[in-house]
């Protein structure tokens, strides 16, 4: 059992079309902090069909996938995907066990850790094994980043969201082995998923998007809203929006950038009446140009952009949004 | 009649939380001297239970766990329509990170008696971990959905939920007693009024502090959160700004040349 | 006396009435601006809050959570308009006599429906003659077989068009000594509402006349007693009146000082918000004083009212102190403003305008003077 323990394990998530592009991040990152202790990545994914997902994950770099093939796991069951990893963690016993931040990978794991009793740390941004053998978990907050670490309890489970880490190369020669799980059968489940409704399709995904148009609670209102947005259409952008904008109903959950929401790498990013929290901006990641329209000239925001225009937006944006039509032609 | 417990944070006004800084001793963040409002995702667990208790009767219980201030949060909620609040609030369950606070209202649930539900909104303001909801329900062996949208069928103690997921959303049936973390979406709060705030009057607030609960001192606050905050760091940032000056028009022009040298126009 | 906090209640009084005030006035405000109307909907949105029921007492109908409330909600609301808050204010102005000086048979007969907003109430002593001096008022009542013939013209009366029955004060036109309160109706024959005030500003408060042609008044419509009209009068304006222009003018206040920091962070002079220039600073540290001073005068009166204390020296006071305060506040908050406080998209020119409307309702600062000077020559 010693040789084949892997000291960091992944809970994979299968998507419609092979392994979720999170998943292999982190299983790249595992493997990048595995080399550190000296040891293996194991990979866990459970649904049906999972023949090119075992291949992803070794390929990313698990030299192990846990593998729980079964109807019953199609779609996601809260308490039957808990059961079988907490089995399994308690049997293996790693140090570290990493989730996707998706909406699975949001209650799983919360569901997971307490079984375990052990810490959990949300929206990590970087994942660092510091000289103790400890997994340093980074987050933004209130200012700066804070270190959270889990000293005592196994495993140390972090989740992290798509795009904060790279997308590796997957490696067909890599060799890795697969090893069945029990799916227990006869579970009596107290909460059951009976359909998973697909309603939008992707559109332009931030995640991909060249030019990014982000907006903030300077948006003032529906209308305002919706000039932010012509200026994202004007531009061929994706529109991104930071948690105020979502919470004054503006716009959907899914277009919010930031720790707790989308990561995103534009080429050029506008951000418009958002203050500049760093809950936002650390979502924004490698942007060449950086724009900044706020009315308010101490908005943080203007320390982290190259150009900063200090005006109401919902004068400004609409008059741009003019211009760059009559520019466009 | 449903027994119901809504989950409530106090947590810091927004405006005044993007000023907060990181306690460096306790590394926690105070929360005592800054004005305290309720989670605003609470309030629409809030009003998942007044809903339920409008139709079909309900008695619901606010469990909220904070410093002294946090009463007057518990007391709005009993204004609003809840029955009964209990502030759980000892200076030994400062610090605790999700899993301790989890713990704690959890003990508190189960001292307070046979509950059918427990709705709390699905994050906080502050913290935003989105793990106390499910935690909860592992420590009272209930099932949990997180991030519900919709009640679709609550007669009964069988109920049928949608709840936000990939692209869309995903039905779920649940089998009472069980914890449910709602979304913004799922509902629009009422306002507060005047004979609301009058009739909280004769309700009761309790205060328990972790002797009453009966849990051991290691198992609340830092002492019982496997995680805690080792430092903080200021982010540098790499980029010198440039404020564009001018008229609106000329900034106008300015920016619209910024984007074309970008490769945007 | 001395402990200067508000209770927890009344916090929740007061975060009630400010989300009230934001999400059910504020839209209100740029109709009434533009139109000089809108007050049916703002009057329907307080009845719907239970504003009216707030000084009434529960027996009939009301919430009676005091005065203390009363002057909460109009800070918050006044903060968001001052229209509505002078509407506001001079309702419960009108409900007063009734609660104090109604028997029986009129506080059951009207205090519920003016709870619950169904019927609304003013006062009207104000005439052509002078407001000043309702002694000198001119509109007069006959006794004839047992009911009241009344005659005359009110002007500057707030709630003139709106309010269902109006406490009417008229001298005896055969004793001018004799003044005697009554309760004016709507559909009463010969008694109409007239004229309709084009204020500078209070924009979409109804303001207006009424006039009275041999009306015929039953004498169970006589609030207070025969020849009790003045002390009847005096009492409600006394301290309701004035308690209500003091929240008025406070939340004004408020709402300057709030538009006065908003515009002076984001004003860029010099290369920095002008809120760092002394003279900025200076003026933004006089409206603070004032809001700080008006507070607590005026909640020191509702304090004494509350508990039953006569409490009309105590509010001629802080009516005097806030409304002044509140008309130096608007002129400071233009100025603040620069050019900008020429503009009407910025708010602070309504604030400007309503201010001058502060000084002359429920006494001009000058009979305040003679009435505060009373006090303490006595």
């Amino acid at each position: 059992m010693e040789e084949k323990r892997a000291s960091v394990v992944v809970i994979a998530e299968q998507g419609e079309d092979g392994i979720q592009p999170v998943s292999l991040q982190l299983v790249g990152k595992a493997r990048q902090l595995a080399d550190k202790l000296g040891s293996k990545v194991a990979a866990v994914v459970l649904g049906q069909k999972l023949t090119k997902a075992a291949e992803e994950l070794v390929g990313a770099g698990a030299d192990l996938v846990f593998q729980g093939d079964s109807d019953l796991l199609v779609p996601y069951q809260a308490e039957l995907y808990t059961e079988i990893i907490v089995k399994l963690m308690v049997e293996h016993c790693p140090d570290i066990l990493l989730i996707g931040s998706t909406f699975m990978g949001r209650e799983l794991a919360p569901l997971v850790a307490a079984r375990l009793e052990t810490g959990l740390t949300a929206h990590c941004i970087d994942l660092v094994m510091n000289s103790e053998g400890i997994l340093e978990q980074k987050i933004p907050a209130y200012g700066g980043m804070i270190t959270i670490v889990c000293p005592k309890k196994r495993p140390q489970m972090a989740t992290v969201a798509n795009g904060v880490f790279p997308n590796p190369v997957l490696d067909s020669a890599r060799s890795g082995e697969i090893v069945p799980i029990h799916v227990p059968k006869e579970l009596p489940l107290r909460v059951q998923t009976l359909e998973t409704v697909k309603e939008r399709s992707e559109g332009i995904s931030l995640e991909s998007a060249s030019v990014i148009v982000a907006g903030g609670a300077g948006a003032g209102d529906h209308d305002g809203w919706h000039h932010i947005a012509e200026l994202a259409e004007v531009l061929n952008a994706g529109l991104g929006a930071t948690r105020p904008a979502v919470d004054a109903g503006w716009t959907e959950l899914e277009t919010m950038i930031g720790q707790s929401g989308k990561m995103v790498s534009p080429e050029v990013y506008i951000g418009v009446g958002l203050s500049g929290e760093l809950q936002h901006m650390v979502g924004i990641i490698g942007a060449k140009v950086m724009i900044a329209i706020n009315n308010d000239a101490r908005a943080p925001v203007f320390e982290q952009v190259d150009y900063g225009v200090v005006e109401d937006c919902r004068i400004l944006v609409p008059a741009l949004v003019q211009a760059l039509r009559n520019t466009l032609g | 009649m449903l027994n119901i417990v809504v989950c409530v944070k106090a947590v810091p006004e927004q405006s005044i939380a993007n000023k907060l800084k990181i306690d460096p001793v306790t590394k926690s963040l105070p929360r005592l001297d800054i004005p305290l409002v309720m989670n605003s995702l609470d309030s629409h667990a809030l009003e998942a239970a007044l809903q339920f208790k409008r139709k079909s009767g309900a008695h619901i219980t606010i469990l909220c766990m904070g410093p002294p201030p946090a009463g007057n949060i518990v007391r709005e909620c009993l204004a609003l329509g809840a029955d009964k609040g209990i502030l759980l609030t000892d200076p030994a369950f400062a610090g605790a990170d999700a899993f301790a606070t989890a713990y704690t209202l959890a003990k508190a649930i189960e001292k307070n008696g046979p509950v059918d539900v427990v709705f709390c909104g699905m994050a906080s303001s502050d913290g935003a971990t989105e793990w106390v909801g499910p935690e909860i329900a592992t420590f009272l062996n209930m099932p949990v959905v997180t991030m519900v949208r919709e009640i679709v069928e609550d007669r009964g103690d069988e109920w049928t939920v949608k709840a936000d997921y990939q692209y869309g959303y995903r039905k779920v049936r649940l089998k009472l007693p069980a914890v449910i973390t709602v979304t913004r979406n799922l509902n629009q709060p009422k306002s507060l009024s005047f004979s609301g705030i009058l009739k909280a009057r004769s309700k009761e607030i309790t205060k328990w502090d972790r002797e009453k609960l009966d849990i051991p001192a290691e198992r609340v606050g830092l002492k019982g959160s496997p995680t805690h905050v080792t430092e903080m760091a200021h982010l540098e940032s790499r980029r010198e700004v440039e404020i564009l000056e001018g008229s609106l028009q000329e900034k106008i022009k300015r920016l619209v040349q910024i984007l074309s040298d970008a490769g945007v126009v | 006396m001395i402990d200067f906090t508000f209770t927890e209640e009344q916090e929740l009084f007061r975060k009630a009435a400010r989300e009230f005030a934001d999400t059910k006035i504020a839209p209100h405000v740029p109709t009434m601006e533009k139109t000089n109307r809108g007050w049916d909907e703002v009057v329907k949105e307080l009845a719907g809050a239970e504003m009216f029921a707030v000084t009434i007492p529960e027996e009939y109908g009301g919430l009676g959570m005091g005065y203390v409330a009363r002057l909460i909600a109009l800070e918050e609301i006044a903060r968001v308009s001052v229209a509505t808050a002078m509407m506001y204010q001079v309702f419960g102005l009108g409900i007063e006599p009734f609660i104090r000086f109604g028997t029986e048979e009129q506080k059951r007969k009207y205090l519920p429906k003016f709870a619950s907003g169904e019927r609304l109430a003013t006062v009207a002593v104000t005439e052509p003659s002078g407001g000043s001096d309702p002694k000198g008022c001119r509109t007069t009542y006959k006794k004839v077989n047992g009911t009241y013939v009344l005659n005359g013209r009110k002007c500057f009366i707030t709630n003139a068009h709106t309010a269902d029955a109006q406490v009417v004060l008229a001298v005896d036109e055969d004793n001018p000594d004799a003044l005697t309160t009554f309760v004016v109706e709507k559909g009463m024959n010969g008694f109409k509402p007239t004229h309709e005030e084009h204020k500078v500003g209070m924009r979409g408060c109804n303001t207006g006349e009424i006039e009275m042609k041999n009306v015929s008044v039953a004498a169970e419509n006589v609030i207070g007693g025969e020849g009790k009209g003045l002390k009847v009068a005096m009492a409600a304006i006394g301290d309701v009146g004035r308690g209500g222009m003091v929240g008025c003018a406070l939340g004004l206040q408020r709402a300057c000082l709030d538009a006065s920091v908003k515009f002076s962070n984001e004003r860029i002079l010099y290369g920095k918000p002008i809120s760092n220039l002394q003279a900025i600073q200076f003026k933004i540290a006089k409206m603070k004083i004032d809001l700080e001073a008006g507070r607590l005068l005026g909640y020191r009166a509702a304090a004494m009212q509350d508990k039953g204390e006569r409490s009309s020296n105590e509010f001629a006071v802080a009516k005097y102190y806030a409304t002044e305060a509140a008309q130096k506040a608007a002129k400071m908050a233009v100025d603040i403003h620069g050019g900008y406080g020429c503009m009407e998209e910025f708010p602070v020119t309504r604030y400007l305008r309503d201010s001058f409307v502060l000084g002359p309702s429920a006494g001009t600062s000058d009979v305040m003077m003679v009435i505060i000077s009373r006090w303490a020559l006595s």
